[in-house]
């Protein structure tokens, strides 16, 4: 994708908004779903557009773990490890996915189609062990359950069940 | 209005600082982040004082609390250096060879602290005074990025900040000295970034960047006075001071 196509994409998901600094967090969640990440232009365009200083769109950008300035996989895994989930094996659902897509933690796969995350809490403790693939949960998880998981989703048939 | 500072009656404005009054009648109260050019950044937390206000006793930041009724201030006692000392113990742990650290360290009593691992390499204790100073300057060109233990000052992607226009502005609020510049050869290096300094037209000095001199004729027009160093301009002031008043028959 070529740069000028990232600015005026951004300025027309910028353009929803009044220009004003207050809608900052907004228009970067918008743009972050749109490409899942934040391309540097991005946040140029947003800067002018918003009248918020670069350096401190920077700021809010790195503060927040929601926000990536890499680009990411197709499907982002969010591995809960919130004080339940880590007491029911979370980390053994990283070393499974390690051992299936071959990635680490803030690693996205050579063919682009998975990220993966460890979130500090995604609020579901009674589903623990839990994690999340795009806007779906997927509770009490066991390494078998995990496998035929990423399969479906390998597939690339799998649409998010809401 | 009158207010009571550890014990003494002194007079006090509607509105200042605890910190201000206490200043102008002479007590000492600690600080780190402050800077009376930029005051209230209230971060350091080390000017804290004990106040009764409508007969509630609580500890408030000196720096940015604004004296609104007859209260009573106490700025020294047994809980307030308990307060001191931990906070210093713990910037130590961040900036162990800050001098001015090791200073305050020395005068609250606090001696080393070895129970956790200290950065030798950093002085910066997160402060955010140079953010204030760059933001005040209008310029923006540096912010606190990343979050917890990641925090630090820094320029979007690390990358030279192109709104910087090298006035150092951040480098001489910053109690601690931890940002680093380089001037040699009549440049300045800060930030990632390389200025051609300018030399003051009386002695030569090279007192400020080009970028600087160029942004503060942008915002303030042509009849401002920027063409000699801060010192020679004090002194031709002076000079012309002393011209007048001899002038008069003194």
């Amino acid at each position: 994708m070529d740069l000028s196509q990232i600015k005026q994409e951004t300025l027309v998901v910028a353009s929803t908004y009044k220009p004003e600094p207050r809608f900052l967090l907004a228009v970067l969640q918008d743009i972050q779903r749109k490409y899942k990440y934040l391309p540097k232009q991005s946040l140029e365009v947003v800067s002018e557009y918003l009248d918020v200083p670069l350096t401190k769109v920077y700021g809010v950008v790195t503060f927040y773990k929601a926000f990536s300035l890499t680009p990411k996989g197709e499907n982002i895994i969010k591995v809960c490890d919130g004080t339940a989930c880590h007491i029911k094996g979370s980390m053994n659902l990283i070393t499974e996915i390690k051992a299936v897509l071959g990635i680490d933690p803030g690693q996205t796969t050579a063919d682009g189609k998975f990220s993966l995350e460890i979130v500090n809490c995604i609020g579901s403790c009674a589903l623990a062990p839990v994690m999340m693939i795009n806007e779906s949960y997927y509770g009490k998880l066991t390494p078998a359950k995990l496998r035929a998981v990423l399969e479906s989703y390998r597939e690339g048939g799998m649409v998010d069940a809401k | 209005m009158e207010i009571i500072i550890d014990g003494k009656k002194v007079e006090a404005q509607y509105g200042e600082t605890i910190l201000e009054a206490a200043k102008r009648n002479d007590v000492y109260i600690p600080t780190l982040c402050h800077s009376e050019a930029l005051p209230g950044l209230a971060t350091c937390r080390l000017c804290m004082v004990e106040i009764v206000e409508n007969g509630v006793t609580k500890r408030v930041a000196s720096c940015s609390y604004p004296i609104q009724s007859e209260i009573e201030v106490v700025t020294d006692n047994e809980k307030l250096r308990r307060i001191r000392k931990t906070l210093l113990k713990l910037y130590y742990t961040m900036a162990p060879n800050s001098e001015m650290i090791r200073k305050l360290m020395e005068q609250q009593d606090v001696r080393e602290f070895n129970r956790c691992k200290v950065d030798t390499e950093n002085k910066c204790t997160l402060c955010g005074l140079c953010v204030k100073a760059c933001e005040t300057m209008g310029t923006n060109a540096i912010y606190t990025v990343f979050r917890g233990a990641a925090k630090k000052v820094g320029t979007p992607f690390d990358e030279p900040s192109e709104p910087c226009i090298g006035c150092g502005a951040c480098a001489s609020v910053c109690p601690t000295n931890a940002i680093e510049y380089l001037e040699e050869n009549g440049t300045r290096a800060i930030w990632g970034k390389t200025f051609k300094m300018v030399q003051c037209k009386a002695c030569g000095k090279y007192f400020a960047t080009e970028e600087e001199i160029a942004y503060l004729y942008q915002k303030l027009g042509d009849d401002i006075d920027i063409k000699k160093c801060e010192t020679c301009r004090k002194k031709a002031n002076a000079n012309r001071f002393i011209a007048a008043i001899k002038a008069e028959g003194f």
